[in-house]
């Protein structure tokens, strides 16, 4: 073993990286960039739903009603004037107006019918609100008639209770940039290191090939823990999210290194020009990004995009390190772990006995 | 000892043969010059020498042996269009190749040598060509190699950056190391090489010191005159035909020009072809 070439072939590659602002920049800036943003986008659904109420009635009954409308938590009640002009208010978010003479067609026991004013743009929303309002309704009218209620249901979360969009995706921008940094850093290394005349140069070294291609992953994994803890540590601190690294997670992220340099290995070896390895580099991380459920969960796609999904490698590691960060389910996150690590010693062996340092 | 002996060494890709049995050596302490025009074989016989590729005949000796990593610890490379690291800085490029040898010489002295000592924290990426080439040849120097291996080491230098690279190769001889030079350049083998060795298609077609394959191929010196009623052109086999020629023409020209022969000469001689 050649200590002193390994450590400089680390410390070459660690100062070549943080020299280059465009490496620092994808390793680092982006997925934290990403995480700002989509964090942001999504959190939307932190603030809930708000609707405005217009009480026309201003009475017990109707005041009954708003009350029950505050105490959904994802509702948020804001009251508007009698005088207020409600198409400029339905722009903004729906508004419910309560009739005059309400409390009076209760206790006559006369149909009375509230009107909601919406933007149909913003169906989602607007299906959430009506559901929310005629679950009010329906109970008020099942009291009315002193009837009860016969079919029921209970709901119970799976995710353990307080887990919110930017949970999901924090794991799943460390995946990706696990897999980029990986993919990119090995082609970058392999392609350019070639075209340089660098791997002839060490080959007429007695530094040997593999003790080059362990200081290469050694800095790999450096680059990925570094940028993981970055991207955890933004998460933590500006969304509060409720994960951390354990065992499973280093391990998955580890297996995913390997993995990940084994495929642009594969690539520079069968790519002679850097553009066309770059060009195959995104050919093969952009939908892999997308189809292996790094943005979103797969269970939104068609079913034959979630079957291809499965097949992805970067699927397995977004899975695992969900299942081990966030879910705390050891045992699934394990099985992820397993299925990365089984596939980055083919891919990896396949890619380290390609990399030949000899020209033909 | 012979520092390389090469035997019968042969190496084809597809149908053309890039090296077709050429067998020559270089003595130690020489500067040895494989002369010859882009894609004459002259990079794949030296990579072979190297351990960079593999010879499909022949038999490759260096300072007597076959090449393993104690060989290796006694040669320094420069290969052909090399580029190091570009965000490496001149000090960092030559520790980083140092750290490979087992071997270092003092890397301020290396760098002082080559006269790049006001550019030693300068990123390789904003080195001009020449200063590159001379990192380049700096790095095949780290480990004060024996035999070193310049693979074209000014191809697209200026005169003064080609200038430097030839102070720094002479200065390497009266060291006492073996310099095995690649070059299209004529007047770079002529300059500084011991013997030259003529590549053209894959086999060597002449090998012999420069001036001796001036004598023996060249044909002596061109004397062009130009009098008042034209250009004329007069042959000299030597020195003293041109004397002669010179002085029956009675200063009887406004101008004169000898052109001696050079290695240029000698190639077109042998092969039909200009160096390019």
């Amino acid at each position: 073993m050649r200590i002193k070439g390994i450590a400089w072939e680390i410390k070459a590659s660690i100062k070549n990286w943080y020299r280059n602002k465009g490496s620092v920049f994808w390793t680092f800036a982006f997925p934290v960039l990403l995480i700002l943003l989509f964090g942001e986008i999504f959190s939307g659904g932190n603030d809930g739903y708000t609707i405005y109420i217009q009480d026309m009635d201003d009475s017990f009954a109707s005041q009954a009603f708003i009350d029950a409308m505050e105490n959904i938590s994802a509702v948020k009640v804001k009251i508007i004037g009698k005088d207020a002009n409600v198409q400029e208010y339905a722009k903004e978010h729906a508004v419910l107006r309560i009739p005059e003479g309400f409390y009076n067609a209760i206790v006559s026991r006369q149909q009375c019918n509230f009107t909601l004013y919406i933007d149909p743009s913003q169906h989602q929303t607007n299906s959430v609100i009506i559901s929310f309002i005629s679950s009010i309704v329906d109970k008020m009218n099942l009291e009315m008639n002193n009837a009860s209620v016969i079919v029921g249901y209970k709901i119970e979360e799976v995710v353990a209770k307080g887990f919110e969009y930017i949970d999901f995706f924090v794991p799943g921008i460390i995946g990706m940039t696990v897999m980029t940094s990986a993919i990119y850093g090995s082609i970058e290394v392999y392609v350019k290191y070639r075209k340089r005349g660098l791997l002839k140069k060490l080959l007429t070294t007695s530094f040997k090939r593999g003790e080059w291609i362990f200081a290469k992953m050694v800095y790999q994994l450096l680059i990925n823990f570094f940028s993981a803890i970055v991207i955890l540590a933004v998460g933590i601190a500006v969304f509060h999210l409720k994960a951390s690294f354990n065992f499973t997670s280093v391990l998955i992220i580890i297996a995913a290194s390997f993995a990940f340099t084994g495929i642009g290995m594969i690539i520079a070896r069968f790519v002679n020009e850097e553009e066309t390895a770059d060009s195959a580099a995104s050919a093969i991380t952009f939908p892999m990004m997308f189809l292996a459920g790094t943005f979103f969960p797969l269970e939104i796609m068609p079913s034959f995009l979630q079957t291809i999904a499965k097949i992805l490698p970067l699927y397995y590691v977004n899975e695992g390190l969900r299942n081990a960060m966030i879910y705390h389910d050891a045992n699934a996150a394990m099985l992820n772990a397993v299925v990365i690590a089984t596939f980055a010693i083919i891919v990896f062996g396949i890619g380290a006995v390609l990399t030949n340092w000899k020209e033909e | 000892m012979k520092a390389i002996e090469v035997k019968n060494l042969t190496k084809v890709y597809g149908n053309i043969i890039a090296v077709d049995n050429v067998t020559f050596f270089v003595e130690e302490g020489e500067i040895f010059s494989l002369l010859g025009p882009n894609g004459a074989g002259k990079t794949t016989t030296v990579e072979i020498i190297e351990g960079i590729r593999n010879a499909d005949k022949g038999e490759v000796k260096i300072f007597g042996k076959n090449l393993n990593d104690e060989i290796k610890e006694k040669m320094g490379i420069l290969p052909q269009e090399f580029q190091s690291m570009e965000r490496l800085n001149v000090k960092e490029t030559l520790e980083y190749f140092a750290s490979f040898y087992r071997k270092s010489i003092d890397i301020d002295e290396l760098i002082e040598m080559v006269g790049l000592k006001e550019k030693e924290k300068e990123l390789y990426k904003n080195l001009s060509g020449g200063q590159k080439r001379l990192l380049g040849v700096a790095m095949a120097l780290v480990n004060d190699p024996s035999l070193i291996f310049l693979d074209e080491p000014t191809t697209g230098l200026d005169p003064k950056a080609r200038r430097n690279i030839w102070n720094v190769i002479m200065e390497m001889k009266e060291k006492g190391k073996t310099i095995f030079l690649t070059t299209h350049y004529m007047e770079e083998a002529e300059y500084l090489a011991d013997k030259v060795a003529i590549m053209h298609r894959g086999k060597i077609v002449a090998m012999d010191e420069p001036y001796r394959l001036i004598e023996k191929y060249g044909s002596g010196a061109r004397i062009i005159v130009e009098t008042v009623d034209g250009k004329k052109e007069f042959k000299a086999r030597d020195e003293k035909e041109v004397v002669r020629i010179i002085g029956e023409l009675q200063e009887k020209y406004e101008k004169i020009e000898i052109k001696r022969a050079n290695l240029e000469d000698v190639f077109l001689k042998l092969t039909g072809e200009g160096l390019g």
